[in-house]
């Protein structure tokens, strides 16, 4: 069985191997193709010998190959061995800087430890630049603003800038006290003092250049500069002072120079005439003067306050007024000389009275815009110097119409037969009338015209009285009544005259009790009453009859004829109340006395018989026929 | 460096004339105040009122002399009228009196002013329509004969009050720009002031008399 098995098996062995030479595919099998390919090219004939050499042959080509590949894999080896060396030596070379590097770091230790701590500082000290320059920012000036503050050259113009500045100097000289209080007390009080030292420098440029503005103001335009430099200045009275005087002085010329131009040189091309081609209408001269002046004052007081617009600190009226005061005077001179001028060579009484009268109108108005200066002063001289000339010039003219030609005395024409006022009383009276008529524009005329009419009837009433003082009584009554009567009614109708009418009056008065008792006395003596009346008053009982009777004839007469007695001189009286009151003053005293005889007679206790009989009328009917 | 220091470009002189009572102080209180004035006393000599008003964007100064009507001050008023730019004569058109003067107020202003000057007839007393005396056709005839502005007004209610005196500024402005007035001359009743501020300094001339535009 084995064996068979073994058999079996070779069998199958066997079996298999030819199975598997059978079941090759040669023709597939590219390996075996290549090989038998080139197994072909061994040999070029099918020898024996070839045949035999085929092993020998396949072997001789395999060691040549073998030797091939030896050589090639020496040459790779060797290079590799280079690449090695190199690779050693640079292992070596990085070992070596290692330690170098090593020794090194240990030698820079040090220095960038030192470094650090310098770099630490730099940052320390960076802060503190910074703070450095903040603080030199805010407590000290810029050296373009110090350029602005003190100008880059002397006489440069000051810029709007300046006053930034300015500000800044000031604002740092305050905060210099926040800096005292937080301890830096050095720095803060030099500061303090540098800024001071700014200010002035500052302070005093200004100054300058204002008042140098000032000096050059000629068409008076006021800048805005200008105005902020005042109220910076305002700080500086003194300075501030100076160039308000300053200006003052150059406007005070301006004014004057613009004040002769008006005068003499008129304005608009010629369109306007100069103020002194007037010169011969003085009214009209010296009017236009001063209402030139007191146009041109309100302009220089605009822009002074122009000028001081911005200046709110202290109270400025004063100084105001007074620079103001000054501008003005500059044209007292002119004015004073012109003014003097006419009123020495005016002659009309009535034209200087209405000159004074402007002088005191235009004194009162310019008062109220400049107080205080010569030109107040020179308009008040100017008034009173007018008033003393027109009064004089008034009794001048009193003086020479009193004047009789003849005589050198003063005096009137004496009084003629009708008693009537003299003419010259009519003259003055005339010309005090065309004096107060002229128009008076201002308070304080009461005092005028009391002085304008002392000055014409004072002396008018002393050459009336000496005149009348040569005439006999009753004549020097009824002419002194008569002029009386002609002023009092003259002035009546003016107004501030109750004073003086009232003086006249009782002047009047006097004349006029003068003449009803001269009256009277005639009237008695013509009715024969002159013995009845002494009786009567020494109360005597006894009245003869014979006297009664001739009183009671003439009574009846007169009593026809009351006019008939009346004195001559009486109806020459100019006044009919002064006639009447005469009269009927002088018949009241008539009727008394026969009132008081009438009454004796027909007393019983008298014992007169048939009293009755004696009178025809009664005393009341008496009265009534003489009232008429 | 805020404001300028004139807020002005120019001032006019005026002169307010006519008889005594046609209300020209009224006219005036009106349109500086723009409120009437009751009871107006009578007019001492001479008044004097500003305004300040706007022609072509220029700013003008009015400087107003209103003078005393009555007679007794005729001496000094007239003395007012030199170199005034404008003048504004006043009647009442309830009191022909007044204007039956205005011939006479007419020759003074032609007299007393130079021939530039703007004159403004102005018939007050407008609001009192029933006791009219004249007509205003009359008195614009008035006007036009002798070439003057004319505007019937009332300072009582205010009409036309401002438009006189702006017509009489405009006339006058108009005039400037025609070269008719001479700014330079001291007496034209018109001055010219530099409306720019820091312009003016030391070195800066005179302004010309050609406007320096501001805008």
């Amino acid at each position: 069985m084995i064996t068979s098995t073994e058999d079996a098996q070779n069998e199958d062995r066997i079996q298999r191997r030819v199975n598997k030479i059978l079941e090759t595919r040669l023709e597939t099998d590219k390996d075996t193709l290549d090989a038998l390919s080139n197994l072909s090219n061994f040999f070029v004939e099918n020898t024996l010998q070839n045949r035999r050499n085929l092993r020998s042959e396949i072997e001789r080509r395999t060691v040549g190959i073998n030797e091939s590949f030896l050589q090639a894999f020496r040459e790779v080896k060797n290079t590799l061995d280079t690449v090695c060396e190199d690779l050693d030596a640079m292992a070596k070379s990085v070992q070596t800087m290692k330690c170098n590097l090593e020794s090194s770091k240990a030698l820079t230790h040090d220095l960038i430890s030192q470094t650090n701590s310098l770099q630490t500082e730099r940052e320390h000290l960076q802060v503190d630049q910074q703070i450095a320059e903040a603080f030199l920012a805010r407590f000290q000036l810029t050296v373009p603003e110090h350029q602005i503050l003190y100008g880059t050259t002397k006489d440069a113009q000051i810029v709007p800038e300046f006053f930034t500045v300015l500000n800044r100097v000031q604002s740092i000289h305050a905060d210099c006290r926040v800096l005292m209080q937080c301890g830096y007390q050095t720095a803060a009080l030099e500061i303090m003092e540098e800024m001071t030292l700014h200010q002035e420098g500052a302070f005093e440029r200004l100054y300058r250049w204002t008042q140098n503005h000032c000096r050059n103001l000629e068409n008076n335009e006021i800048g805005s500069l200008v105005v902020e430099a005042m109220s910076r200045l305002q700080d500086r009275p003194v300075l501030f002072k100076y160039v308000v005087d300053e200006y003052a002085i150059v406007r005070r010329a301006v004014l004057v120079r613009l004040f002769i131009e008006a005068l003499t040189e008129g304005g608009a091309n010629g369109s306007l005439k100069p103020i002194e081609l007037h010169a011969h209408d003085p009214k009209r001269y010296i009017g236009d003067m001063f209402a030139w002046l007191h146009q041109a004052i309100p302009n220089e007081k605009e822009n002074l306050s122009l000028l001081l617009k911005k200046c709110d600190k202290n109270d400025l009226s004063e100084q105001t007024q007074t620079a103001l005061a000054y501008i003005a005077d500059g044209v007292c001179h002119p004015l004073k000389v012109r003014v003097e001028t006419i009123l020495t060579s005016e002659k009309d009484t009535i034209v200087l009275f209405a000159i004074s009268n402007l002088l005191r109108f235009y004194q009162q108005i310019i008062k109220q815009v400049v107080k205080g200066g010569t030109l107040e002063q020179t308009l008040i001289d100017l008034q009173k110097s007018s008033e003393e000339i027109y009064l004089n010039s008034l009794s001048n003219q009193v003086r020479s119409i009193l004047q009789r030609p003849a005589s050198a005395s003063l005096g009137i024409e004496p009084p003629q037969r009708d008693l009537i006022p003299p003419m010259s009383v009519g003259r003055l009276l005339n010309m005090l009338k065309e004096i107060l008529s002229v128009a008076t524009m201002v308070d304080g005329r009461q005092t005028d015209i009391t002085k304008i009419v002392s000055c014409v009837i004072d002396p008018l009433l002393q050459s009336v009285q000496e005149s009348a003082s040569h005439l006999p009584t009753i004549d020097m009554a009824v002419y002194l009544l008569n002029c009386l009567y002609h002023m009092q009614s003259s002035l009546a109708v003016y107004e501030y005259m109750d004073e003086r009418v009232e003086r006249l009056q009782a002047q009047s008065d006097a004349q006029i009790d003068t003449l009803i008792s001269e009256q009277a006395s005639s009237l008695v003596a013509n009715l024969n009453l002159g013995p009845i009346y002494t009786i009567l008053q020494n109360n005597q009982t006894k009245i003869e009859a014979n006297l009664l009777k001739i009183f009671m004839n003439k009574m009846d007469a007169f009593l026809e004829m009351p006019e008939m007695l009346l004195l001559p001189q009486v109806q020459l009286l100019m006044s009919s109340a002064h006639r009447n009151t005469v009269r009927k003053r002088a018949f009241n005293v008539i009727v008394a006395i026969y009132k008081q005889i009438y009454d004796r007679v027909h007393d019983p206790a008298n014992g007169f018989e048939n009293p009755d009989s004696v009178f025809s009328k009664t005393p009341d009917q008496v009265g009534k026929i003489l009232a008429v | 460096m805020s404001s300028a220091p004139y807020n002005y470009n120019y001032i006019f002189k005026y002169i307010i004339i006519g008889d005594m009572g046609v209300g020209k102080s009224c006219l005036l209180h009106q349109f500086t105040e723009k409120k009437f004035m009751a009871n107006c006393p009578h007019t001492i000599g001479v008044e004097f009122g500003t305004r300040i008003i706007e022609v072509d964007d220029k700013k003008i100064k009015l400087q107003i002399w209103d003078t005393a009507g009555q007679e007794r001050f005729r001496a000094v008023t007239r003395s007012y009228y030199r170199g005034a730019a404008g003048a504004l004569m006043v009647y009442d058109i309830t009191r022909r009196s007044t204007y039956n003067h205005l011939s006479s107020w007419l020759t003074d202003t032609r007299n007393l002013t130079n021939p530039n000057t703007v004159i403004f007839l102005i018939g007050n007393k407008s609001d009192l329509e029933s006791t009219r005396e004249v007509t205003y056709e009359e008195a614009k005839e008035f006007a036009d004969e002798n070439g003057l502005m004319f505007l019937e007004a009332s300072a009582m209610s205010g009409q036309n009050v401002e438009e006189a005196f702006l017509e009489t500024a405009r006339k006058i402005y108009q005039n400037i720009q025609e070269g008719r007035l001479d700014l330079n001359a001291s007496e034209s009743g018109v001055q010219h002031r530099p409306s720019q501020p820091g312009r003016t300094s030391l070195t800066n001339e005179a302004p010309n008399t050609k406007d320096q535009c501001s805008c």
